[in-house]
């Protein structure tokens, strides 16, 4: 098992280092002057006021959320497309494997129906 | 050998990052302890031989839940005060009961490891094809289920979005 | 001769020469896996390094030409050295850091960016039995893709985030919006695909288009919404323009990375022309024969078959830049609204459409 991933561990090590590697070569290479004015926070010549970490708009929030519904939707899905040809093959099964999922995906297109009805997929309310 | 070390090491990994995104003070970094702790169940699940399972959770919770739980943080003001706060919650004292309760649990696991013997668990490599035939075979009842849930979620996102009173406007600005 | 025959030559003469020397048989077969995957990564990491270096000058080229300019004409011939002088350019410029930034997070941002726009590289089918993990792919190679594909927007949210600067961070919470909604049309595009080939591995998907081009994916009639879609979603999930509003420079100065200098700017950018070799890769896979030749398999001209990805990957890449030259910026409304009310119905159009061609066994 472990022996499988290998090549994906030594590729994740790899692209680490050389991140890493860049960043120190840089770092021999580059002259270093900091001072106040150019560690400040570029806000196009403006002094900013306060920090960055303040509060956002909710919409985004209620994105991820129908996401996260139509992400783990579409993860149940690909092992189905994996065997559907297979299973609707099988002569007894007929459209039985078709229309089990077709009653999945339908239940959630109603959801998403719901969320555009109602004017949550309008990014501006 | 190499996979039990690699079992355990990813094991460690979890548990570490779990306790650090729990004990983080500034919520961002808890997040990514968090995600750290995800990815590093999902190398468990791997080495379990559920490659199926390992994918659905880098996918839904290390990307999906991830990006929701960062718009949370967003969503809410955290600045210095929020941190102070979140300080305050990590007293030595607060920590008494629920460890307390941790630690029951961790003693009920021990012991039904103990009862159970070997589990069976990396005996063999499901592949997502076998997760395919027996979600949409056997187990139909449940994933049409899970769909009804999943619909209460959009629901319930259109719900949580709504403003209650109009008249305040595009009050947290917008972007 | 494949990429895979002369891996086999290789091989075989390691272990000959290893057993020459005393080593036991099974030592020196691990210890050539292990080196294999080593050659393998790191040639990935070479590709995305060279994938930076010529897209970027092919980049300046084709917006000039398309904006009636020469280009960089100065640095060598037609200016191809361009490209080598911005990295030493980039080398030796100053890092700065913003003194109320989170420093560890600014630093770890491009890392974590490249490192997994690298990773999805393991499983790309580079010619017959020439994946990276070929285990991997054969096991769960779209849903390793996919997952790779997720946590893309970590490093952007980590450096913009990291960054404290108000227009790193509404760049940052604006590309992970759209990365996860264009996410989902790019999973029901790719799930048309895996119904038709019916597995989950690229490798496979490349099998199943075995023959000239007329066997291909994209000259399936049931594959033209699938095709756009990807597309689409493609150039989104890579922000580029007209999706690139995480960094709409008109408006965001430069979105996450405004705070970027030197090296770290050059790692983010760095890892954005990987991606678009990715996508790119990918999308030939997908649609059109992956390492097949057009002229039927085996290939007439006896190419190898990473000649024939590179090729195809070069023509989207083409396309894709010609689309950034062209179209202007979405704003980020009608970015989400496309994503929602467009290409998220049209992926579940596509998928019933494909459901009813293997109903009817067209496919």
């Amino acid at each position: 098992m472990a022996l499988e991933y290998g090549p994906v561990a030594v590729l994740l090590t790899f692209g680490v280092a050389l991140g890493v590697a860049a960043m120190v070569t840089a770092w021999l290479l580059r002259p270093s002057d900091p001072y106040a004015a150019k560690q400040a926070v570029y806000e196009c010549g403006m002094e900013p006021i306060g920090p960055a970490w303040s509060q956002f708009y909710a919409r985004y929030y209620l994105i991820a959320l129908v996401f996260v519904v139509f992400d783990v939707e579409a993860i149940f899905l690909f092992p189905w497309a994996a065997v559907f040809k297979q299973l609707s093959a099988a002569t007894a099964m007929g459209a039985v494997p078709l229309v089990e999922v077709a009653v999945f995906i339908v239940i959630l297109l109603i959801g998403l129906a719901y969320a555009w009805r109602k004017g949550d997929l309008e990014w501006t309310r | 050998m190499l996979n039990n070390f690699c079992f355990w090491f990813a094991a460690l990994v979890a548990l570490g990052a779990s306790v650090l995104a729990v004990s983080r003070r500034n919520a961002v970094h808890g997040l990514l302890w968090l995600v750290l702790s995800l990815l590093a169940v999902a190398v468990l699940f791997f080495m379990l031989g559920a490659p199926f399972a390992a994918a659905l959770e880098v996918i839904v919770y290390a990307g999906a839940i991830m990006v929701l739980f960062l718009f949370a943080v967003m969503m809410l003001h955290l600045g210095p005060a929020a941190q102070r706060q979140e300080a305050q919650w990590l007293a030595p004292g607060v920590w008494i009961a629920p460890g307390l309760l941790a630690l029951g649990l961790a003693a009920d696991l021990i012991a039904i490891a103990r009862l159970a013997g070997d589990a069976p668990a990396g005996a063999g490599i499901i592949p997502p094809e076998a997760v395919g035939a027996a979600l949409f075979g056997p187990y139909v009842i449940g994933v049409e289920l899970a769909s009804v849930l999943l619909l209460a979620g959009v629901v319930a996102a259109y719900h949580l979005g709504q403003r209650r009173d109009r008249s305040l406007g595009e009050g947290a600005g917008s972007g | 001769m494949s990429i895979h025959t002369i891996g086999v030559i290789i091989k075989d003469w390691l272990i000959g020469l290893l057993a020459g020397w005393g080593v036991p048989v099974e030592l020196s077969r691990l210890l050539i896996e292990v080196l294999t995957w080593a050659v393998g990564a790191a040639l990935c990491i070479i590709a995305i390094m060279l994938a930076a270096l010529v897209f970027i000058y092919l980049e300046r080229k084709v917006s000039g030409y398309i904006q009636s300019r020469l280009g960089p004409t100065r640095c060598g011939p037609v200016g191809i050295l361009q490209s080598f002088v911005d990295v030493i350019k980039l080398l030796l410029k100053e890092d700065i850091v913003p003194a109320e930034a989170d420093r560890v997070l600014h630093t770890i941002g491009p890392i974590l960016f490249l490192a997994v726009s690298a990773l999805a590289y393991v499983v790309v089918p580079w010619d017959e039995g020439g994946t990276v993990a070929g285990k991997v792919d054969a096991g769960v190679g779209v849903l390793f893709m996919a997952a790779v594909g997720s946590m893309g927007l970590i490093g952007i949210v980590v450096g913009g985030w990291g960054s404290n600067n108000k227009w790193s961070l509404l760049g940052a919470i604006r590309g992970a919006a759209q990365m996860v909604s264009y996410e989902i049309p790019m999973l029901l595009a790719l799930m048309c695909v895996v119904l038709q080939a019916e597995t989950l591995s690229l490798a496979g998907i490349v099998e199943d288009q075995k023959g000239s081009i007329i066997a291909w994916n994209f000259l399936r009639p049931w594959m033209w919404l699938p095709v756009v879609l990807f597309l689409i979603s493609g150039v989104a999930e890579i922000n580029r323009t007209p999706f690139d509003i995480p960094e709409a420079e008109s408006e965001l100065v430069s979105g996450f990375h405004t705070e970027y200098t030197g090296m770290k700017f050059a790692l983010f950018f760095l890892a954005e022309y990987g991606n678009l070799l990715l996508v790119a890769l990918i999308f030939s896979v997908l649609f059109l024969g992956g390492w097949l030749s057009p002229f039927g398999y085996p290939d007439p001209l006896r190419l190898p078959g990473i000649i024939w990805l590179l090729a195809k990957s070069l023509l989207i890449v083409l396309i894709v830049m010609w689309v950034r030259w062209t179209l202007p910026r979405l704003r980020v409304d009608q970015l989400m609204g496309l994503a929602w009310k467009l290409m998220i119905p049209a992926g579940f159009v596509a998928l019933g459409v494909m459901c009813a061609v293997i109903m009817l066994g067209w496919a």
